[in-house]
Protein backbone atom coordinates (compact mmCIF):
# COMPACT_ATOMS: atom_id res chain seq x y z
CA UNK A 1 0.00 0.00 0.00
CA UNK A 2 1.59 3.15 -1.17
CA UNK A 3 -0.54 5.70 -0.06
CA UNK A 4 -3.03 5.74 2.72
CA UNK A 5 -5.66 8.65 2.28
CA UNK A 6 -6.51 10.50 5.78
CA UNK A 7 -9.98 10.62 4.99
CA UNK A 8 -10.22 6.81 4.38
CA UNK A 9 -8.67 6.65 8.16
CA UNK A 10 -10.90 9.40 9.56
CA UNK A 11 -14.16 7.33 8.02
CA UNK A 12 -12.65 4.58 9.66
CA UNK A 13 -12.97 6.29 13.14
CA UNK A 14 -16.41 7.69 12.36
CA UNK A 15 -17.26 4.33 11.55
CA UNK A 16 -15.69 2.58 14.38
CA UNK A 17 -16.76 5.14 17.13
CA UNK A 18 -20.43 5.31 16.72
CA UNK A 19 -22.68 2.78 17.94
CA UNK A 20 -26.25 3.03 16.18
CA UNK A 21 -26.89 1.71 13.55
CA UNK A 22 -27.53 4.75 11.35
CA UNK A 23 -24.69 6.48 12.17
CA UNK A 24 -22.86 3.20 11.29
CA UNK A 25 -24.05 3.63 7.85
CA UNK A 26 -22.96 7.13 7.28
CA UNK A 27 -19.53 6.26 8.70
CA UNK A 28 -19.35 3.20 6.33
CA UNK A 29 -20.18 5.80 3.59
CA UNK A 30 -18.02 8.39 4.89
CA UNK A 31 -15.44 5.53 4.31
CA UNK A 32 -16.28 4.73 1.27
CA UNK A 33 -16.89 8.35 -0.14
CA UNK A 34 -13.58 8.31 1.28
CA UNK A 35 -12.15 5.40 -0.53
CA UNK A 36 -13.61 6.58 -3.60
CA UNK A 37 -11.70 9.86 -3.73
CA UNK A 38 -8.40 8.12 -2.49
CA UNK A 39 -8.88 6.19 -5.85
CA UNK A 40 -10.72 8.37 -8.58
CA UNK A 41 -7.87 9.75 -10.22
CA UNK A 42 -5.59 6.07 -10.73
CA UNK A 43 -6.49 2.80 -11.63
CA UNK A 44 -3.97 0.01 -11.67
CA UNK A 45 -5.17 -2.62 -13.80
CA UNK A 46 -5.35 -6.20 -12.74
CA UNK A 47 -2.63 -8.57 -12.66
CA UNK A 48 -2.26 -10.25 -15.58
CA UNK A 49 -2.24 -13.74 -16.51
CA UNK A 50 -0.14 -14.13 -19.22
CA UNK A 51 3.52 -13.03 -20.63
CA UNK A 52 2.20 -10.50 -23.28
CA UNK A 53 -0.40 -9.02 -22.49
CA UNK A 54 -2.38 -7.30 -25.59
CA UNK A 55 -5.26 -5.76 -24.37
CA UNK A 56 -5.68 -3.31 -27.42
CA UNK A 57 -5.79 -5.91 -30.09
CA UNK A 58 -3.25 -4.62 -32.48
CA UNK A 59 -0.85 -8.01 -32.28
CA UNK A 60 -1.51 -10.90 -34.38
CA UNK A 61 -3.19 -13.89 -32.18
CA UNK A 62 0.30 -15.78 -33.88
CA UNK A 63 2.52 -13.01 -33.00
CA UNK A 64 1.11 -13.28 -28.99
CA UNK A 65 1.35 -16.81 -28.81
CA UNK A 66 5.04 -16.75 -29.89
CA UNK A 67 6.27 -13.84 -27.75
CA UNK A 68 4.16 -15.42 -24.85
CA UNK A 69 5.86 -18.95 -25.35
CA UNK A 70 9.39 -17.23 -25.35
CA UNK A 71 8.97 -15.22 -22.34
CA UNK A 72 7.53 -18.22 -20.92
CA UNK A 73 10.57 -20.09 -21.44
CA UNK A 74 13.07 -17.19 -20.49
CA UNK A 75 11.24 -17.76 -17.30
CA UNK A 76 11.95 -21.28 -17.49
CA UNK A 77 16.38 -20.42 -18.55
CA UNK A 78 16.60 -17.99 -16.10
CA UNK A 79 13.92 -17.37 -13.36
CA UNK A 80 13.33 -13.67 -14.93
CA UNK A 81 10.15 -12.77 -15.26
CA UNK A 82 9.63 -10.39 -18.53
CA UNK A 83 5.99 -8.99 -19.06
CA UNK A 84 4.40 -7.21 -21.90
CA UNK A 85 1.07 -5.31 -21.66
CA UNK A 86 -0.43 -2.84 -24.29
CA UNK A 87 -3.45 -0.67 -22.97
CA UNK A 88 -5.19 1.80 -25.30
CA UNK A 89 -5.53 4.64 -22.07
CA UNK A 90 -3.34 5.53 -18.99
CA UNK A 91 -5.42 5.90 -16.62
CA UNK A 92 -4.08 8.16 -14.14
CA UNK A 93 -3.22 11.40 -13.68
CA UNK A 94 0.41 10.90 -13.04
CA UNK A 95 3.27 10.63 -15.40
CA UNK A 96 3.87 7.77 -17.15
CA UNK A 97 7.20 7.33 -15.12
CA UNK A 98 5.37 7.06 -11.75
CA UNK A 99 2.23 4.77 -12.57
CA UNK A 100 4.21 2.00 -14.71
CA UNK A 101 6.61 2.16 -11.86
CA UNK A 102 3.09 1.50 -9.65
CA UNK A 103 1.88 -1.01 -11.90
CA UNK A 104 5.25 -2.75 -12.13
CA UNK A 105 5.12 -2.89 -8.21
CA UNK A 106 1.63 -3.89 -7.44
CA UNK A 107 1.49 -6.84 -10.14
CA UNK A 108 4.95 -8.37 -8.10
CA UNK A 109 6.75 -9.42 -11.35
CA UNK A 110 9.93 -11.10 -11.26
CA UNK A 111 11.20 -13.22 -8.14
CA UNK A 112 10.75 -12.14 -4.44
CA UNK A 113 14.36 -12.65 -3.50
CA UNK A 114 15.85 -11.67 -7.06
CA UNK A 115 13.36 -9.18 -7.52
CA UNK A 116 13.81 -9.94 -11.16
CA UNK A 117 11.26 -8.58 -13.13
CA UNK A 118 11.08 -6.27 -15.92
CA UNK A 119 7.36 -4.56 -17.35
CA UNK A 120 6.94 -3.24 -20.58
CA UNK A 121 4.03 -0.98 -20.62
CA UNK A 122 2.60 0.91 -24.00
CA UNK A 123 -0.55 3.12 -23.83
CA UNK A 124 -1.07 3.59 -27.32
CA UNK A 125 -3.49 6.15 -27.03
CA UNK A 126 -1.04 8.47 -24.89
CA UNK A 127 1.96 7.15 -27.73
CA UNK A 128 3.57 6.63 -24.49
CA UNK A 129 5.59 3.40 -23.43
CA UNK A 130 7.54 2.66 -20.14
CA UNK A 131 10.09 -0.20 -19.39
CA UNK A 132 9.96 -0.60 -15.61
CA UNK A 133 13.20 -2.76 -14.36
CA UNK A 134 13.09 -4.55 -11.27
CA UNK A 135 15.49 -3.86 -8.60
CA UNK A 136 17.56 -7.04 -9.14
CA UNK A 137 18.28 -6.14 -13.24
CA UNK A 138 19.09 -2.58 -12.81
CA UNK A 139 22.90 -3.89 -13.33
CA UNK A 140 22.11 -6.03 -16.38
CA UNK A 141 19.67 -3.37 -18.04
CA UNK A 142 20.71 -0.27 -16.78
CA UNK A 143 18.68 2.89 -17.79
CA UNK A 144 21.21 3.82 -20.64
CA UNK A 145 19.77 0.53 -22.21
CA UNK A 146 16.24 0.79 -21.14
CA UNK A 147 16.39 3.78 -23.07
CA UNK A 148 18.22 2.99 -25.97
CA UNK A 149 15.84 -0.34 -26.15
CA UNK A 150 12.83 1.78 -25.90
CA UNK A 151 13.75 5.07 -28.22
CA UNK A 152 16.61 3.56 -30.71
CA UNK A 153 14.54 0.15 -31.14
CA UNK A 154 10.97 -0.06 -30.35
CA UNK A 155 9.90 3.55 -31.16
CA UNK A 156 11.43 3.61 -34.40
CA UNK A 157 8.47 0.69 -35.10
CA UNK A 158 5.40 2.50 -33.34
CA UNK A 159 6.35 5.76 -35.32
CA UNK A 160 5.39 4.00 -38.15
CA UNK A 161 2.26 1.68 -37.01
CA UNK A 162 4.33 -0.94 -36.48
CA UNK A 163 3.62 -2.23 -33.11
CA UNK A 164 4.09 -6.02 -33.64
CA UNK A 165 7.47 -5.18 -34.48
CA UNK A 166 8.28 -2.63 -32.23
CA UNK A 167 7.31 -5.32 -29.14
CA UNK A 168 9.31 -8.17 -30.76
CA UNK A 169 12.59 -6.25 -30.67
CA UNK A 170 12.28 -4.66 -27.61
CA UNK A 171 11.25 -8.38 -25.97
CA UNK A 172 14.17 -9.80 -27.63
CA UNK A 173 16.59 -6.79 -26.72
CA UNK A 174 15.41 -6.91 -23.44
CA UNK A 175 16.15 -10.66 -22.83
CA UNK A 176 19.38 -10.22 -25.05
CA UNK A 177 20.51 -7.80 -22.32
CA UNK A 178 19.28 -9.70 -19.00
CA UNK A 179 20.19 -13.06 -20.05
CA UNK A 180 22.94 -14.64 -17.39
CA UNK A 181 22.51 -12.84 -14.44
CA UNK A 182 20.34 -15.25 -13.38
CA UNK A 183 20.12 -18.73 -13.47
CA UNK A 184 16.50 -20.33 -14.22
CA UNK A 185 15.10 -24.23 -12.39
CA UNK A 186 13.87 -25.20 -16.04
CA UNK A 187 10.36 -24.22 -15.05
CA UNK A 188 8.29 -21.57 -14.42
CA UNK A 189 5.94 -20.16 -11.49
CA UNK A 190 2.93 -20.91 -12.28
CA UNK A 191 4.22 -25.18 -13.52
CA UNK A 192 6.13 -25.39 -10.06
CA UNK A 193 3.42 -24.01 -8.09
CA UNK A 194 1.13 -26.42 -9.89
CA UNK A 195 3.33 -29.23 -9.58
CA UNK A 196 3.96 -28.81 -6.11
CA UNK A 197 0.29 -28.03 -5.27
CA UNK A 198 -0.21 -31.54 -6.68
CA UNK A 199 3.03 -33.95 -4.93
CA UNK A 200 1.97 -32.32 -1.73
CA UNK A 201 -1.49 -33.34 -2.24
CA UNK A 202 -0.03 -36.92 -3.23
CA UNK A 203 1.57 -36.81 -0.08
CA UNK A 204 -1.30 -35.96 2.08
CA UNK A 205 -3.24 -38.64 0.87
CA UNK A 206 -0.51 -41.03 1.19
CA UNK A 207 -0.28 -39.89 4.50
CA UNK A 208 -4.35 -40.25 5.69
CA UNK A 209 -4.05 -43.51 3.38
CA UNK A 210 -1.41 -45.34 5.77
CA UNK A 211 -2.81 -43.83 8.93
CA UNK A 212 -5.95 -45.22 7.35
CA UNK A 213 -4.60 -48.76 6.79
CA UNK A 214 -3.15 -48.61 10.36
CA UNK A 215 -5.74 -47.42 12.27
CA UNK A 216 -7.99 -50.31 10.42
CA UNK A 217 -5.30 -52.58 11.39
CA UNK A 218 -5.50 -51.81 15.09
CA UNK A 219 -9.22 -51.86 15.09
CA UNK A 220 -9.28 -55.35 14.03
CA UNK A 221 -6.57 -56.29 16.87
CA UNK A 222 -9.03 -54.46 19.56
CA UNK A 223 -12.20 -54.87 18.05
CA UNK A 224 -13.07 -50.99 17.86
CA UNK A 225 -14.55 -51.48 14.12
CA UNK A 226 -17.18 -49.29 14.93
CA UNK A 227 -15.19 -46.50 15.67
CA UNK A 228 -12.93 -46.84 12.39
CA UNK A 229 -15.73 -47.68 9.99
CA UNK A 230 -17.30 -44.43 10.78
CA UNK A 231 -14.40 -42.06 10.36
CA UNK A 232 -12.94 -44.13 7.45
CA UNK A 233 -15.09 -42.71 4.66
CA UNK A 234 -15.00 -39.78 5.81
CA UNK A 235 -11.07 -39.07 5.99
CA UNK A 236 -10.65 -40.91 2.43
CA UNK A 237 -13.02 -38.53 0.88
CA UNK A 238 -12.45 -35.46 2.25
CA UNK A 239 -8.47 -36.02 1.54
CA UNK A 240 -9.06 -37.57 -2.15
CA UNK A 241 -10.54 -35.24 -3.62
CA UNK A 242 -8.34 -32.40 -2.37
CA UNK A 243 -5.52 -34.28 -3.98
CA UNK A 244 -7.36 -34.61 -6.77
CA UNK A 245 -7.75 -30.77 -7.43
CA UNK A 246 -4.34 -29.72 -7.13
CA UNK A 247 -3.65 -32.18 -9.60
CA UNK A 248 -6.25 -30.42 -11.74
CA UNK A 249 -4.94 -27.22 -11.27
CA UNK A 250 -1.38 -28.06 -12.46
CA UNK A 251 -2.83 -29.06 -15.98
CA UNK A 252 -3.25 -24.72 -16.37
CA UNK A 253 0.38 -23.80 -15.86
CA UNK A 254 1.68 -24.19 -19.04
CA UNK A 255 2.33 -20.63 -20.87
CA UNK A 256 0.69 -18.83 -18.15
CA UNK A 257 2.12 -16.00 -15.65
CA UNK A 258 2.34 -16.39 -11.97
CA UNK A 259 3.89 -13.24 -10.21
CA UNK A 260 7.06 -14.27 -7.76
CA UNK A 261 7.02 -11.34 -5.68
CA UNK A 262 9.17 -8.91 -7.43
CA UNK A 263 9.76 -5.23 -6.56
CA UNK A 264 10.62 -1.93 -8.55
CA UNK A 265 12.44 0.99 -7.60
CA UNK A 266 11.60 3.26 -10.40
CA UNK A 267 14.61 1.96 -12.61
CA UNK A 268 14.57 1.47 -16.36
CA UNK A 269 13.22 4.37 -19.29
CA UNK A 270 9.51 5.96 -20.04
CA UNK A 271 8.70 8.20 -22.57
CA UNK A 272 6.49 8.87 -25.73
CA UNK A 273 6.96 8.43 -29.43
CA UNK B 1 -14.08 -18.69 50.36
CA UNK B 2 -10.80 -19.91 49.26
CA UNK B 3 -11.78 -21.32 46.08
CA UNK B 4 -12.61 -18.36 45.01
CA UNK B 5 -10.01 -16.36 45.87
CA UNK B 6 -7.77 -18.72 44.13
CA UNK B 7 -9.90 -18.31 41.24
CA UNK B 8 -9.16 -14.78 40.86
CA UNK B 9 -5.75 -15.06 41.73
CA UNK B 10 -5.22 -17.45 39.14
CA UNK B 11 -7.41 -15.25 36.51
CA UNK B 12 -5.27 -11.82 36.90
CA UNK B 13 -1.79 -13.98 36.73
CA UNK B 14 -3.32 -15.41 33.65
CA UNK B 15 -4.54 -12.25 32.45
CA UNK B 16 -0.70 -10.44 33.43
CA UNK B 17 0.88 -13.15 31.03
CA UNK B 18 -1.60 -12.78 28.30
CA UNK B 19 -0.40 -8.38 28.68
CA UNK B 20 3.44 -9.51 28.87
CA UNK B 21 3.08 -11.38 25.64
CA UNK B 22 1.09 -8.44 23.67
CA UNK B 23 3.64 -6.36 25.09
CA UNK B 24 6.91 -8.72 23.94
CA UNK B 25 4.69 -8.83 20.65
CA UNK B 26 4.10 -5.09 20.09
CA UNK B 27 7.92 -4.33 21.24
CA UNK B 28 9.34 -7.32 18.89
CA UNK B 29 6.90 -5.40 16.25
CA UNK B 30 8.07 -1.78 16.87
CA UNK B 31 11.93 -2.96 16.79
CA UNK B 32 10.65 -4.43 13.09
CA UNK B 33 9.30 -0.85 11.96
CA UNK B 34 11.95 1.06 13.59
CA UNK B 35 14.55 -1.10 11.28
CA UNK B 36 12.24 -1.55 8.40
CA UNK B 37 12.80 2.69 8.56
CA UNK B 38 15.95 2.58 8.86
CA UNK B 39 16.41 0.66 6.14
CA UNK B 40 14.46 3.23 3.77
CA UNK B 41 16.26 6.01 4.60
CA UNK B 42 19.69 4.27 3.79
CA UNK B 43 17.48 3.97 0.40
CA UNK B 44 16.65 7.25 0.19
CA UNK B 45 20.37 8.18 0.72
CA UNK B 46 21.38 5.87 -1.54
CA UNK B 47 19.49 7.32 -4.52
CA UNK B 48 20.44 10.47 -3.37
CA UNK B 49 24.10 9.68 -3.84
CA UNK B 50 23.52 7.92 -7.25
CA UNK B 51 22.38 11.36 -8.28
CA UNK B 52 25.40 13.17 -6.85
CA UNK B 53 27.92 10.82 -8.12
CA UNK B 54 26.37 11.80 -11.99
CA UNK B 55 27.06 15.15 -11.69
CA UNK B 56 31.02 15.90 -12.09
CA UNK B 57 30.41 13.74 -15.25
CA UNK B 58 27.14 15.58 -16.34
CA UNK B 59 29.44 18.79 -15.64
CA UNK B 60 32.40 17.44 -17.56
CA UNK B 61 30.15 16.58 -20.33
CA UNK B 62 28.47 19.71 -20.83
CA UNK B 63 31.36 22.12 -19.93
CA UNK B 64 33.50 20.51 -23.11
CA UNK B 65 30.15 21.66 -25.62
CA UNK B 66 31.58 25.09 -27.14
CA UNK B 67 30.46 27.87 -25.27
CA UNK B 68 28.30 26.24 -22.90
CA UNK B 69 26.20 28.99 -20.61
CA UNK B 70 28.52 29.14 -17.47
CA UNK B 71 26.13 30.52 -14.66
CA UNK B 72 24.29 27.45 -14.79
CA UNK B 73 26.93 24.98 -14.52
CA UNK B 74 28.32 27.23 -11.91
CA UNK B 75 25.31 26.45 -9.83
CA UNK B 76 24.93 23.02 -10.66
CA UNK B 77 28.17 22.88 -9.10
CA UNK B 78 27.62 24.71 -6.13
CA UNK B 79 24.19 22.95 -5.22
CA UNK B 80 26.70 19.99 -5.54
CA UNK B 81 28.52 21.19 -2.53
CA UNK B 82 25.66 22.60 -0.56
CA UNK B 83 24.36 18.95 -0.20
CA UNK B 84 27.41 17.83 1.07
CA UNK B 85 27.64 19.78 3.46
CA UNK B 86 23.46 18.78 4.80
CA UNK B 87 24.96 15.16 5.66
CA UNK B 88 22.51 13.16 8.12
CA UNK B 89 23.19 9.98 9.39
CA UNK B 90 22.52 7.18 6.96
CA UNK B 91 21.74 4.48 8.95
CA UNK B 92 19.06 5.86 10.94
CA UNK B 93 15.76 7.25 10.05
CA UNK B 94 16.02 11.43 11.22
CA UNK B 95 14.12 12.11 13.90
CA UNK B 96 14.44 16.33 14.00
CA UNK B 97 11.59 16.91 10.91
CA UNK B 98 14.24 20.72 10.73
CA UNK B 99 17.06 18.65 10.05
CA UNK B 100 15.06 16.68 7.62
CA UNK B 101 13.67 19.96 5.97
CA UNK B 102 17.17 21.17 5.67
CA UNK B 103 18.16 18.06 3.86
CA UNK B 104 15.63 18.22 1.71
CA UNK B 105 16.13 22.09 0.58
CA UNK B 106 19.47 21.30 -0.11
CA UNK B 107 18.58 18.50 -2.18
CA UNK B 108 15.88 20.48 -3.76
CA UNK B 109 18.05 23.30 -4.30
CA UNK B 110 20.07 20.62 -6.33
CA UNK B 111 17.07 19.05 -8.25
CA UNK B 112 16.76 22.85 -9.76
CA UNK B 113 19.80 23.48 -10.75
CA UNK B 114 20.07 20.64 -12.77
CA UNK B 115 16.37 20.73 -13.90
CA UNK B 116 17.68 24.45 -14.99
CA UNK B 117 20.64 23.11 -16.79
CA UNK B 118 18.98 20.53 -18.71
CA UNK B 119 16.46 23.40 -19.87
CA UNK B 120 19.15 25.63 -20.76
CA UNK B 121 21.13 22.44 -22.81
CA UNK B 122 17.72 22.52 -25.75
CA UNK B 123 19.79 25.75 -27.01
CA UNK B 124 22.58 23.39 -27.65
CA UNK B 125 21.56 21.25 -30.12
CA UNK B 126 25.01 19.74 -30.66
CA UNK B 127 25.60 18.92 -27.35
CA UNK B 128 22.52 17.18 -27.01
CA UNK B 129 22.93 14.89 -30.00
CA UNK B 130 26.27 13.43 -28.69
CA UNK B 131 25.62 10.36 -26.88
CA UNK B 132 27.19 10.90 -23.92
CA UNK B 133 24.71 13.69 -23.08
CA UNK B 134 21.96 11.33 -24.38
CA UNK B 135 23.05 8.42 -21.72
CA UNK B 136 23.75 11.22 -18.68
CA UNK B 137 19.79 12.51 -19.43
CA UNK B 138 18.60 9.17 -19.22
CA UNK B 139 20.83 8.57 -16.19
CA UNK B 140 19.62 11.73 -14.63
CA UNK B 141 15.86 10.64 -15.13
CA UNK B 142 16.16 7.19 -13.91
CA UNK B 143 17.34 8.75 -10.75
CA UNK B 144 14.94 10.73 -10.13
CA UNK B 145 12.29 8.42 -10.46
CA UNK B 146 14.29 6.59 -8.07
CA UNK B 147 14.65 9.34 -5.73
CA UNK B 148 10.84 9.67 -6.09
CA UNK B 149 10.19 5.63 -5.52
CA UNK B 150 12.42 5.53 -2.28
CA UNK B 151 11.41 8.90 -0.50
CA UNK B 152 7.46 7.62 -1.20
CA UNK B 153 9.08 4.06 0.51
CA UNK B 154 10.52 5.88 3.52
CA UNK B 155 7.33 7.55 4.25
CA UNK B 156 5.03 5.19 4.30
CA UNK B 157 6.91 3.54 6.83
CA UNK B 158 7.77 5.92 8.48
CA UNK B 159 4.16 6.58 8.76
CA UNK B 160 3.86 2.58 10.38
CA UNK B 161 5.96 2.85 12.95
CA UNK B 162 4.95 6.22 13.71
CA UNK B 163 0.96 5.07 13.73
CA UNK B 164 2.00 1.93 15.88
CA UNK B 165 4.00 4.30 18.11
CA UNK B 166 0.63 6.81 18.82
CA UNK B 167 -1.38 3.46 19.19
CA UNK B 168 -2.47 1.52 22.84
CA UNK B 169 -0.55 -0.69 24.06
CA UNK B 170 2.32 -0.13 21.89
CA UNK B 171 2.19 3.47 23.30
CA UNK B 172 3.83 2.51 26.48
CA UNK B 173 6.19 0.69 25.23
CA UNK B 174 7.22 3.88 23.52
CA UNK B 175 8.18 5.60 26.76
CA UNK B 176 9.69 2.75 28.86
CA UNK B 177 12.09 1.79 25.81
CA UNK B 178 12.48 5.34 23.83
CA UNK B 179 11.06 5.03 20.65
CA UNK B 180 10.42 7.84 18.72
CA UNK B 181 8.80 8.86 15.92
CA UNK B 182 10.77 9.74 12.87
CA UNK B 183 9.93 12.86 10.39
CA UNK B 184 8.44 12.18 7.29
CA UNK B 185 9.23 14.14 3.88
CA UNK B 186 7.11 16.92 2.35
CA UNK B 187 5.84 16.28 -0.48
CA UNK B 188 4.64 20.06 -1.43
CA UNK B 189 7.80 21.94 -0.07
CA UNK B 190 7.52 24.09 -3.56
CA UNK B 191 11.02 23.90 -4.51
CA UNK B 192 11.56 20.37 -3.58
CA UNK B 193 9.18 19.26 -6.68
CA UNK B 194 10.83 16.68 -8.82
CA UNK B 195 12.32 18.34 -11.97
CA UNK B 196 9.95 17.28 -14.65
CA UNK B 197 13.00 15.55 -16.30
CA UNK B 198 11.08 14.41 -19.22
CA UNK B 199 12.60 14.16 -22.30
CA UNK B 200 11.68 13.89 -26.11
CA UNK B 201 14.33 12.98 -28.13
CA UNK B 202 12.07 11.86 -30.44
CA UNK B 203 10.72 15.46 -31.69
CA UNK B 204 13.63 17.24 -32.07
CA UNK B 205 12.76 20.92 -31.59
CA UNK B 206 13.98 23.28 -33.83
CA UNK B 207 16.56 25.57 -31.70
CA UNK B 208 19.12 27.20 -34.53
CA UNK B 209 22.21 26.90 -33.55
CA UNK B 210 22.77 30.84 -34.25
CA UNK B 211 20.55 31.79 -31.49
CA UNK B 212 22.40 29.37 -29.28
CA UNK B 213 25.71 31.33 -29.57
CA UNK B 214 23.86 34.58 -29.40
CA UNK B 215 23.37 33.94 -25.67
CA UNK B 216 25.59 34.93 -23.39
Amino acid sequence: MPQRNPSVRAGLAVSLGIATTRTLYLGVLALFAGAFVARGAEVIPPKPDRYFNDYAGVVSPGVAERLNTQLAQFERDTSDQVLVAVYRKMQSDSSIEDYSQRIAQAWQVGQKEKRNGVVLLVFLDDRKASIQVGYGLEGALPDITAYDIRERHMNPHFRKGDYEGGLSEAVDLICKAIRGEYKGSGRTNAESRGDNGGTIGLLVFLFVLVIFLLAVRASRRFGGYRYTGGGGPFVSGNWGSGGGWSSGSSGGGFGSFSSGGGSFGGGGSSGSW
Amino acid sequence: MKVSIFKIGTSLLGLAAIFSLSGCNSYNRLVILEQNANKKWADVQSVYQRRADLIPNLVNTVAGSANFEKSTLTEVTNARASVGRVQLDPNKAPEDAEQLKKFQAAQGQLSNALSRLLVVSENYPQLRATEAFQNLQAQLEGTENRISVERNNYNSAVQDLNTALERFPTNMLNKMFGFKPRAFFQAEAGSEKAPTVNFNFGSPTPAPAATAASTP
